[in-house]
């Protein structure tokens, strides 16, 4: 049931004292061994013994991911002042995909990297995951942190670990269905195309011709939207459960077999909302807000109040009925503060228009969503693949796209029907929102 | 439900790992091979000190 029950089960307010002792942990390694957080710690007039309660965490000056990129490429080389280990104790690399721009490397120690692995042990577990799984990583192992740790994960649970890394994606289905594999890890983009391309390229129904039961997501929000999750697991015939994480900081919550939300690994995080307008503390449910985030254990290049900008919100949900007394969030992380804009005046999250297009059983996966400038006036385009045997029912389609994009976004697109295939594919992340408008950000 | 564990001496045999550990390392005169064997037995002790000594005297558990 549990990894491990001790913690994941402890009363709320033990939980609570080992978080403020953790935090005061990592506060004080940081600022004895890096000269970029005790510089940053002493112009806020703050040391390792003033953080006595969660109030005084609130007065620690948060990390963003442009003050980590303008540390980096120095010495120590290539990693910069937040580095907290001699540079010889450094043993992965991996680095962010600079979808937002330079890349930020990520340094991890031999220890660093076991406890990265023992986040997704809670994660792999929660999901159901165990020693008589065969489990199939389709991921390109490379710099980008994705699935390394899971893999590794998989391995300390006692799972059989088959690696996909550079088979393409019509082999990677045939050694699934080879070696009858039982569990698998992708992100949502991914499951859908490998099911995709198993159906119209090698005639495979996944949910028929494979074995596979339980999928681990992440990396993107589809894993939480509802549309998206039930379309994945009629496809492969197997529960769908998310996790999210993020290079510098690690993987940091769960859902659990209820799927009910994703549990806060909060022995090992410190997850913090705020508010997007005012910066005030969100402890109440169903508000969403940005998340500052720390990990408590991760030495080489600490993760301390992290300002993610991922927005997410607390679940109303109290207790589970798993057991844990984790805290949850409900529907995952909606997306970016960053990409969270305004559209003719209207505040729109792109992620809100994934729910639509895939309840709408007669179109494909893909999609794009463009915002442009017309004169002074927002213009957004919703590009959509009608399914091919779907065809004849396109005027029905398009009068419940517009519905139903009215009810969730409040906005009137203008609807393009492409040709089936022909929209971009995704392997890892998708980028299926473009805000083509010079002031954009 | 930590009253279920023996947690006491569970974090009194992972604290005595790690001594011997140590040890191993410092005393090994530099061989590679149990240097760096004996790095990473620390690194997983940490993982146990982790999941299980440093919630020892909040969780309470039995002996």
């Amino acid at each position: 049931m549990y990894w491990n029950p001790v913690l994941e089960t402890l009363p709320r307010e033990k939980l609570a004292e080992l978080q403020l002792r953790k935090f005061r942990r990592i506060f004080s390694w940081a600022y004895e061994h890096s000269k970029f957080y005790r510089e940053l710690y002493k112009e806020a007039g703050i040391e390792p013994g003033d953080i006595k309660t969660f109030e005084d965490i609130r007065r620690v000056p948060k990390v963003e991911k442009a003050m980590m990129r303008s540390l980096q490429r120095k010495d120590p080389y290539p990693y910069g002042d937040m580095l907290c280990v001699p540079l010889e104790e450094v043993t992965e690399y991996h680095q962010t995909s600079g979808t937002t721009g330079q890349p930020v490397y990520q340094p991890d120690t031999w220890q660093d990297w076991e406890w990265l692995a023992e986040c997704w042990a809670y994660i792999l577990y929660a999901h159901g995951f165990r020693k008589h799984d065969r489990v199939f990583i389709p991921f390109g192992y490379n710099v980008f942190i994705a699935f390394w740790a899971g893999h590794y994960a998989a391995e300390k649970i006692g799972c059989e670990v088959v690696p996909g890394g550079v088979l393409n994606t019509e082999a990677r289905i045939l050694k699934m269905q080879e070696v009858r594999a039982t569990a698998l890890m992708a992100t949502p983009t991914y499951l859908l195309r490998l099911a995709e391309v198993a159906r119209d390229k090698l005639g495979i129904d996944p949910a028929r011709d494979l074995s596979i039961t339980k999928i681990a997501t992440g990396a993107e929000p589809g894993g939480s939207i509802p549309a998206t999750k039930r379309r994945i697991e009629e496809l492969w015939g197997a529960k769908l459960y998310e996790h999210c994480g993020a290079t510098e900081i690690g993987s940091w919550n769960y859902e659990c077999l209820a799927q009910s939300g994703l549990h806060v690994n909060e022995a090992f995080f410190l997850v913090e909302i705020e508010d997007l307008e005012t910066g005030e503390l969100i402890t109440e449910p169903g508000k969403m807000g940005k998340m500052v985030i720390t990990a408590f254990d991760r030495l080489a290049q600490p993760c301390i109040r992290f300002d993610s900008k991922d927005v997410i919100q607390w679940s109303p949900e109290e207790g589970c009925e798993c057991g844990r007394t984790f805290r949850k969030i409900e529907g995952g992380i909606f997306g970016r503060a960053d990409d969270i804009t305004k559209v003719k005046g209207v505040l729109f999250a792109p992620t809100s228009v994934e729910e639509v297009v895939r309840s709408i059983p007669e179109l494909g996966n893909e999609y794009e969503i463009i915002v442009s400038r017309k004169g002074e006036v927002d213009d957004i385009t919703l590009q959509v693949e009608l399914l091919p045997e779907s065809q004849a029912r396109r005027k029905a389609v398009e009068e419940e796209l517009n519905r139903q994009l009215r009810v969730k976004t409040n906005l009137r697109f203008n609807l393009e029907f492409c040709k089936y295939g022909t929209l971009p594919r995704y392997e890892v992340k998708s980028k299926r929102f473009k805000d083509l408008r010079e002031d954009a950000r | 439900m930590s009253e279920e564990y023996p947690l006491e001496r569970m974090a009194k045999l992972i604290s005595d790992i790690q001594k011997a550990a140590s040890e191993l390392r410092e005393l090994c005169g530099g061989i590679q091979a149990v240097e760096r064997n004996a790095e990473r037995i620390l690194a997983s002790v940490r993982m146990l000190e982790l999941n299980i000594s440093d919630a020892l005297d909040i969780a309470g558990g039995g002996r």
